[in-house]
């Protein structure tokens, strides 16, 4: 009950800013009634940083629940959905009341889209309530109505963020519409170059960006711990969430190469304008970020085995494994072109270093990351079988397969990761494919392997849960603050690939914030938005928090309780 | 004293984010600046003048050098140094500016070998040039190496119709003002016919020629250039702050809006309705 009534005091909050927001645009509204106008101005911050850290947020908070459901057993708290619909609103109303000729313009193409929007709100609300509230009712017999409803949740969810995604995608890749600008396909404006790729892109990154906040959670619950048992509890819980962020992070570079190649198809220009333009340092940023997620996650592997008797056998191979991911971290992080003085380049014989130079390019970037995700799956694979010995009597040969795939996936990335530097761009382009086939199929086959052999295996001890270092839980914090810092990075690079156009090609910005920033004051805005919403976030926890004695006794299990010591590894 | 977790936690995540934000800002900082409007229409630009205004344009709104180079072969487009003397040889029976004008509007009639076929039209958005602004470029091109012989003439007057924004902006203006009015304040008041010609209105050479202007320049700058003509620069080839600095102030609230009503009427003979290419 607490719960709600803070519950709604937020939304109370939250609807009064957008009341606001509306309000700070009035009195241009009345000066300018019956005409035509195209942008006003947000008080004091502007218009677009207005609408930028409002759609950053919003677009924070549905990504966590989006990704949520994936581990919604793990985590109580509901509540936020409203909160979601809340700054989506405020979003609209600061778009609606500063951007009015562009949403005309969009309205005008995806008006249609809007009602199937609002259905589809109404129906996932509808069902995540039900969900939610029927854990009880729908117990026993009835569990897989629960079951449904939880599928059903997801499947809706995924349908707003395709609707979203529509309108989002059609400002970078407008399709559908003939030279004018006016709509003549309605499908071909939805399925314009971008939207398929960013839907599979999202989705993926939701899933990501839901596991480590979740893991950063159970770290901030497993630090504030009292006892051994729940220290046990989070610990697992922050196994589970960081689990599933790598699982989908690791497929994650692949979305975006196709996400990628799909910018150059629909326009070379926009292309290369994003990797070599006024962007391209973007990316080194991109790689720094992502690099520190490689790390960051793989050395809370290998301090987990640190919890698991048997793992002794394994911890010799960290430091190759190590060695790999910083390897790979420094090839990747490696700029292509460098700021230096006209002496500098004299003296190194161009903007380019003569061998450092060569790390810059995207054939050895690719080669990089696929090793990078192979040496992250190892990891994975020595901790899943770090207290376990296969009785197998084949174990042999198996092993030897699984090694061999793994020399056979590494040798592909790097054979077309050298070749790339020898052909045209365009052959080169689709190297980029067979490194991630050789790379996914690795997975699949080693994985393949691995869980028969494993099946029935003897056990070298049981994993001590809740006697993990401390500083592992700083690493699942590090890795929550650096995917939504990094979420914020990439929202930025969609929106500045337009340049100074609203829709690219189609309605030019002609606002006095037409200028797209540089990455300084993007990298501002981006922190003080992530600072906004992970405050955001620690606030709807406690607000949970408070409640959390009544609802453990309303709904019954809602985290399971692994007890120190438990041998139950999922 | 021991801290509590949740403040630790926060200084902690404040500080990853510091480290980002920091290095963000200690790479190199550039804006993406959206491109100004280049008109040259009616002009007595010299060729040092236009050949100048050409290589802005390569390097800045063209957005040319971010796959092409001069004296170094790139990996995506040719090298083109030389070629303005290249450019005779390339296609028999076009000379070197038809070849160039070609290049420049439809890239992929003519491919160079080992090039793949990925250059926009460059009278399209995004990039959008106007007839002006093609002419600049074609003249810079023509000067490496070749010699300069391209008149505004040359581009097609369909060229760069575009130029101005999207369809959709275009189409969209509308102004209360009366046109027919906004001609009179033209010859009359304004006295804007004293400098300017637009289309059959007047012939001085004073100013630049405003026939196509509502074509090649946006109603912002329009608006903008008669309230604050010195702010808003002079066109290539003429001397600057000559047009009066009053202007704006000497007219009514009616009598601006008619008279940019009237301008924005201004499309050319061979004018179009605002074509936007998109791939």
């Amino acid at each position: 009950m607490v719960t709600r009534q803070r519950d709604a005091r937020f939304h109370f909050f939250l609807f009064a800013a957008a009341i606001l927001a509306l309000l700070s645009a009035a009195p241009a509204l009345a000066q300018e009634a019956g005409k035509e106008v195209a942008y006003r101005a947000f008080p004091l911050i502007g218009s677009r940083l207005a609408v930028w850290a409002v759609a950053q947020i919003h677009l924070n908070f549905a990504a966590f629940i989006l990704g949520v459901p994936v581990f919604a057993v793990i985590i109580e708290i509901m509540g936020w959905r409203t909160s979601t619909a809340l700054l989506g609103g405020l979003f609209l109303f600061i778009l609606v009341g500063f951007y009015p000729k562009f949403w005309s313009y969009m309205s005008g193409i995806f008006y249609s889209t809007f009602w199937v929007y609002g259905i589809l709100f109404f129906l996932e609300t509808f069902t995540v309530y039900l969900w939610y509230y029927g854990w009880e009712w729908l117990s026993g017999a009835k569990k897989w109505i629960h079951v449904c409803l939880g599928v059903l949740s997801n499947l809706f969810g995924t349908a707003i963020l395709f609707v979203a995604n529509a309108w989002v995608t059609f400002m970078v890749s407008p399709g559908g519409i003939d030279e004018a600008g006016n709509l003549k396909s309605l499908w071909g404006a939805i399925n314009n170059f971008t939207w398929m790729p960013i839907n599979i892109h999202r989705i993926i990154a939701n899933i990501v960006f839901g596991g480590t906040i979740a893991a950063a959670y159970a770290a901030f619950r497993f630090l504030s711990a009292s006892s051994d048992e729940e220290r046990a509890r989070y610990d697992w819980m922050g196994y589970i969430g960081n689990f599933v962020a790598i699982s989908a992070f690791i497929v994650l570079p692949f979305a975006g190469y196709w996400l990628g190649r799909e910018i150059y198809a629909f326009n070379q220009t926009m292309g290369i304008t994003m990797m070599g333009g006024f962007l391209s340092w973007l990316w080194i940023i991109q790689a720094i970020l992502i690099g520190v997620l490689f790390i960051g996650s793989n050395y809370y592997l290998w301090l987990g085995m640190e919890r698991i008797p048997g793992s002794e056998r394994y911890r010799k191979y960290i430091p190759y494994l190590l060695m790999v991911i910083a390897a790979g971290f420094i090839v990747w992080a490696t700029p292509r072109s460098m700021v230096i003085t006209l002496q500098e380049a004299r003296a190194m014989g161009g903007t380019h270093h003569p061998l450092l130079g060569l790390l810059g390019v995207m054939s050895a970037k690719n080669t990089a990351v696929n090793l990078m995700i192979l040496t992250t799956f190892l990891s994975f694979l020595l901790y899943r079988r770090a207290n376990r010995i296969s009785t197998k009597p084949w174990v042999g040969t198996g092993m030897a397969a699984q090694w061999a795939t793994f020399g056979l996936a590494a040798a592909v990335v790097t054979f077309f990761g050298v070749y790339g530097y020898f052909v045209e761009s365009i052959v080169r382009i689709g190297f980029s494919v067979y490194q991630v086939l050789s790379v996914l199929g690795a997975i699949v086959l080693v994985m393949a392997i691995d869980i028969p052999m494993f099946r029935g295996a003897r056990s070298t001890g049981t994993i001590r849960w809740g006697q993990i270092a401390p500083r592992s839980q700083y690493i699942l914090i590090l890795l929550a603050v650096t995917f939504t810092w990094l979420m914020g990075l990439m929202g930025f690079a969609r929106s500045a690939i337009r340049q100074h156009w609203h829709v690219y090609g189609v309605i030019r910005d002609t606002s006095p914030d037409a200028v797209t920033p540089a990455l300084g004051y993007a990298a501002n805005v981006i922190t003080l938005v992530t600072i906004v919403f992970l405050l955001l976030v620690m606030f709807i926890f406690w607000l949970g928090g408070l409640g959390e004695k009544g609802k453990e006794k309303t709904h019954g299990a809602v985290a399971p309780a692994v007890a120190a010591g438990s041998g139950d590894r999922k | 004293m021991r801290l509590p977790i949740v403040v630790k936690i926060s200084v902690f995540a404040l500080a990853v984010m510091g480290v980002y934000t920091y290095y963000a800002n200690s790479i190199p900082q550039i804006q993406s600046k959206p491109p100004e409007e280049l008109s040259l229409e009616g002009g007595n630009v010299t060729q040092e003048q236009l050949i100048k205004a050409g290589e802005e344009i390569f390097k800045g709104k063209g957005t040319c050098e971010v796959c092409h180079r001069i004296g170094q072969a790139g990996a995506r487009a040719p090298d083109l140094a030389g070629m303005g003397a290249r450019a005779v040889k390339r296609k028999p029976g076009l000379s070197a500016k038809a070849y160039l004008i070609e290049s420049l509007l439809d890239p992929g009639v003519y491919l160079v070998e080992g090039y793949p076929n990925i250059m926009p039209k460059v009278d399209k958005p995004p990039i959008a040039l106007n007839r002006s602004e093609l002419w600049a470029v074609t003249a810079f091109l023509e000067s490496l190496g070749g010699t300069v012989d391209v008149a505004l003439d040359d581009i097609p007057k369909s060229a760069g119709a575009g130029a101005a924004g999207g369809g959709a902006q275009v189409a969209e203006l509308k102004l209360p003002g009366d046109p027919k009015a906004g001609q009179a304040v033209f010859t009359g008041k304004g006295a804007c016919v004293a400098c300017h010609k637009a289309g059959s209105i007047g012939a001085s050479p004073v100013g630049p020629d405003l026939s196509q202007i509502a074509r090649i320049q946006t109603p912002d700058y329009i608006m903008a250039k008669i309230l604050d003509p010195a702010a808003m620069g002079t066109v290539a080839g003429f001397p600057p702050k000559v047009m009066p600095q009053t202007i704006g102030q000497t007219l009514t609230a009616k009598e601006y809006v008619d008279l940019v009503s009237f301008l924005l009427t201004l499309k050319g003979s061979s004018a179009t309705p605002a074509p936007q290419g998109k791939k």
